[in-house]
């Protein structure tokens, strides 16, 4: 434990060299991003090495201002999820010294970097915590921090109104969890973790729910999801992949940990997070078909890996929950794995879209092209990110998803509901992975390939050598968990030992059929080379010319004639319409000989309709009658402040 | 030894047999119809050849047709053509394997893209669009092949304790996942009446539209691939329908290729008394064999306790 609160001094160190040395820009960047870094390493090592080991939980506390406890404990589900926080930070850092490239906003750069040391440690904490007060306070200083990362860019206002909804969701999100713990407080009348077990039967749901929609509000489950597509635009990249990547994990990391807690009996719980994570995952991915902003459809894909990580966690609830201990221990291990996975190939996408920010100066797919040749190594990475997201074979994507998948085939033997569930679950697995699949082929299709839209586009080159370093490391994690699955399963096996239901089972066979995909991995990867071989072969000392595309005839074709992002997704989103409002304005054509007219196409996000129209509007009426208490005389507000510790007093 | 025989036969075999449709669709026609040996000409003449490159493209346009050609031979490998044990075979393998040909299309997709081309944008789109809801059926099969067996591999699927035949408990059920199945492989092989794979022309709107500028042995390589995956889907279904299983495997063989060669001519007859349909009527037709499914594996749930 010692050795997690050393490595978290040297993160926060290096947060604060950040700040000593804000005037010298190289310096101070190389200063915070290697001591952030050793930090982070120690930390990794620290995790590893516990995980890996069987060291059981270990715990340790302090008392704080004479009144509280701060207790920490550590289990192998707190180490699992501390392997992605300390393993992300260091390669974002390390990308960001060319990505953070503007000297003059040198001091910005600075108090970034210094809120970015906080979130890790904070991040550290959240999972670490174990009790409410130093739960509640790391999970506030995390929200805060990545506020401040988010409003990087404060002068431009969608920023800052990004930032905004960020923080009411956060806020909010937090509102709800103290609800929750207000709630188990009122049974228990302790703060530590371990009593919330002992509450009644009847309470749990409904502090599950509760605890639920808060987490949830942070990993983004549909429909508490719409600050993400908003937020991640506005961060700075390395920002985005650190808060998609890792820290919008930390929700489901409290959906499992109350869970895991409360031990309540009614199934209702799997059911519910199995079907949030179905109606999350598809709509997730079908909002990031539809959307042409780079940077947003990486967040709706976020959304929507979510999902696919509840559906995992659901599986297992329900496995639990209905004596099933192959299908519990798969569901969990294979939402875990995803959870470690997703953090690797997200990151690498987000940094992708980052390098392409910079060079291209657009992050509209509409507006990009034809980058493949004149960004190479952002080009393949990102096309190795891609395949690894959709979850094909035999990148990383497709293990987590397998052991979903090898879960829920457990379920079917089940009683009906289970068994209905199990269904839905595999189909809406199966959904998810084609609609990402035509996802990811959009965003390398028409971002990457063809041909340039825009001059911008035309003149960009490939990024910093310190980005592109990175994306390839992230790159070939992203094959080597693929095709060498074994030790990476194990990890995720190790990250759920200590889950009691589930303890104990028998993996022997299953490894052997973790063998058999790294085999099969490795026959296909194989055959490729083979038949790539006898294509070399075929076209030895063969005249090989080239020329304009086939325009079936057509002989002056222009860059504006390729398929956008929009019309490439529109036939799939016309599919899920009542789902996903798609607003369309026309001009139209009203004179003899018509003049200049305009089309003009948006999807909406339905959440957000509805959250406007049927929360966001009353409340504003409401406030609005009471305008009259804020007249800004400050004898008055003195005034509020004695009457209400009088009726206070008086009340209590 | 067997089943690397096996699996070489059906490579061997596999370009023979989209000639059988041709016969079957030129004698609708009143014509007499290319020679049986049509495809192996145009393999040799393709092999020939050089290419030419669209300046627009990269290299995802290359590899395109060889990971589309690479993915459905790892089908052949994996499945158990004429109750022969396959070459290789693991519990899960199904997976994998569905995953793996979602690959192949998501660089036949990206090389289709590369060309910067509308008409192949098109094609792509709509590939996209159709796989996903192809995808759920298959997916369905699987869970209902799992509910009858336990297992998750094809060769358990059809040798292993309790084999899936037509002839077996739950024939009737099997009935619907014929025609379900029967639907996917037309869907999934772009045939009538989703696509038209006959003209290489702009009008075949889906995948004959994504290869438009691929030419040479790139293009030998897609249509192999093509007639792999095909050779797959049929087999997938005549080992539903074959309802012998012989101890000869040489009887057995002979057989089972019977039954692809029939539903290659049904094949044939499907395409020439049918027109392609509108675009829009395509998803529900797609969409039928997921109910289908959907349907049979619900009734499992009163049927095995």
């Amino acid at each position: 434990m010692d050795t997690m609160f050393v490595s978290l001094a040297v993160i926060l160190a290096g947060g604060v060299a950040a700040l000593l040395f804000a005037r010298q820009f190289t310096l101070m960047k190389l200063a915070t991003i290697a001591t952030t870094s050793a930090g982070c390493i120690l930390g990794l090592v620290y995790s590893l090495t516990n995980l890996l080991s069987n060291t059981g939980t270990i715990g340790q506390s302090w008392n704080w201002l004479h009144i509280f406890t701060l207790a920490f404990k550590v289990d192998s589900i707190a180490l699992f999820f501390l392997v992605p926080i300390f393993t992300i930070p260091p390669l974002a850092l390390f990308y960001s010294f060319h990505y953070m490239g503007d000297k003059a906003k040198a001091t910005r750069t600075a108090v970034n970097y210094f809120f970015f040391a906080i979130l890790v440690a904070s991040m550290a904490l959240v999972v670490t915590a174990a009790n409410i007060v130093t739960f509640a306070l790391a999970w506030e200083i995390m929200s805060l921090s990545s506020f401040f990362l988010v409003v990087f860019d404060y002068q431009v206002k969608e920023n800052r109104q990004a930032g905004y909804l960020y923080f009411i969701f956060a806020q909010g999100g937090a509102m709800l969890l103290f609800a929750a713990f207000a709630l188990l407080y009122h049974y228990t009348g302790s703060f530590a973790f371990s009593s919330f077990s002992t509450i009644p039967e009847g309470a749990k749901l409904l502090v599950f729910i509760l605890a639920f929609l808060g987490f949830g509000s942070k990993a983004g489950i549909f429909p508490l999801h719409i600050w993400l597509p908003k937020a991640h635009p506005a961060a700075p990249s390395h920002i985005s992949a650190i808060m998609s990547g890792v820290m919008i994990k930390m929700g489901i990391y409290g959906i499992f940990r109350i869970y895991l807690l409360l031990e309540a009996a009614t199934p209702l719980i799997g059911q519910i997070v199995l079907v949030t994570g179905m109606v999350t995952g598809v709509l997730g991915v079908v909002y990031a078909l539809a959307k042409q902003d780079i940077k947003q459809l990486l967040a709706y894909s976020s959304v929507e890996n979510i999902g696919i990580i509840l559906i995992g966690l659901g599986i297992g609830m329900v496995g639990v929950s209905e004596q099933n201990q192959a299908m519990a221990f798969f569901g969990f291990a294979g939402a875990f794995l995803h959870v470690f996975n997703h953090s690797i190939f997200k990151s690498l996408l987000f940094m992708g879209a980052g390098a392409v920010l910079h060079k291209a100066k657009s992050k509209n797919i509409d507006q990009l092209g034809g980058l493949m040749k004149r960004m190479p190594i952002t080009g393949r990475t990102f096309l190795a990110g891609s395949v690894a997201i959709s979850g094909l074979p035999p990148f990383s994507g497709f293990i987590g998803e397998f052991l979903i998948y090898y879960g829920a085939f457990y379920g079917i033997n089940n009683h009906r509901i289970p068994f209905i569930l199990a269904i839905l679950a595999i189909v809406s697995l199966a959904v998810i992975g084609g609609l990402a699949a035509a996802c990811f082929t959009k965003v390398v299709g028409l971002a990457f390939l063809g041909e340039p839209r825009t001059e911008n586009a035309a003149k960009s080159t490939e990024a910093g050598s310190s980005m592109t370093m990175i994306m390839i490391f992230l790159a070939i994690a992203c094959l080597v968990i693929g095709v060498v699955p074994e030790p990476f399963i194990r990890l995720a096996f190790a990250g759920i030992k200590d889950i009691p239901y589930t303890a104990g089972y028998d993996i022997q066979a299953f490894m052997e059929i973790v063998r058999q995909i790294s085999q099969t991995g490795a026959i296909f990867i194989g055959l490729l080379l083979l038949i790539s071989l006898l294509r070399k072969i075929l076209y030895m000392k063969k005249v090989i010319g080239s020329g304009g595309t086939w325009g079936c005839g057509f002989t002056q074709p222009t860059v504006r004639m390729q398929y956008t992002g929009t019309s490439y997704a529109a036939e799939i989103i016309d599919f899920y319409r009542p789902f996903v409002p798609v607003k369309s304005i026309y001009t139209g054509i009203s004179k003899i000989f018509p003049g200049k007219t305009t089309w003009e196409t948006d999807v909406e996000d339905v959440a957000e309709i509805n959250f406007q129209q049927h929360l966001i509007q009353p409340l504003l009426k409401l406030i609005n009658k009471l305008r009259w208490i804020q007249h800004g005389k400050i004898q008055l507000y003195i005034a509020y402040i004695v009457l209400a510790i009088i009726i206070l007093l008086l009340l209590l | 030894m067997e089943s690397i025989f096996s699996f070489c036969f059906a490579i061997l075999i596999a370009p023979l047999l989209p000639a059988v449709i041709q016969k079957v669709k030129a004698n609708f026609g009143g014509r007499q119809g290319p020679p049986l040996l049509i495809n192996y000409y145009t393999m040799a003449k393709l092999f020939k050849k050089g290419s030419v490159y669209s300046t627009s493209t990269t290299f995802v346009f290359r590899m395109g047709p060889v990971v589309g050609c690479a993915t459905s031979l790892m089908m052949l490998l994996f499945f158990p053509l004429a109750g022969v044990a396959p070459v290789f075979s693991f519990h899960g393998d199904v997976l994998i394997l569905f995953y793996l040909m979602g690959l192949g299309r998501f660089f036949t997709i990206l090389a289709a893209l590369d060309t910067a081309s509308p008409f192949e944008g098109m094609g792509a789109a709509r590939e996209a669009f159709f796989s996903t809801l192809a995808e759920a059926t298959i997916f369905g099969i699987l869970v209902l092949f799992y509910r009858l067996t336990g297992s998750l591999s094809f060769a358990e699927f059809f040798t292993g304790t309790q084999p899936i035949a037509i002839t077996g408990a739950h024939g009737a059920q099997l009935i619907l996942v014929i025609i379900a199945l029967y639907i996917v492989m037309l869907t999934e092989n772009s045939r009538v009446p989703i696509d038209d794979p006959t003209t290489h022309l702009e009008l075949t709107m889906i995948h004959e539209v994504m290869i438009l500028d691929h030419s040479g042995p790139d293009l030998a390589l897609i249509e192999l691939g093509a007639w792999f995956k095909l050779l797959f889907y049929s087999g997938f279904l005549a080992m539903l329908l074959d309802p012998f299983q012989l101890q000869n495997v040489w009887l057995n063989g002979l057989l089972f290729y019977a039954v692809v060669t029939f539903i290659y001519i049904t094949i044939g007859t499907v395409e020439s008394i049918t027109a392609r349909y509108k675009m829009n009527m395509v998803p529900k037709f797609i969409l039928t064999p997921f109910i289908l499914v959907f349907f049979a594996t619900i009734l499992t749930m009163e049927l095995i306790k």
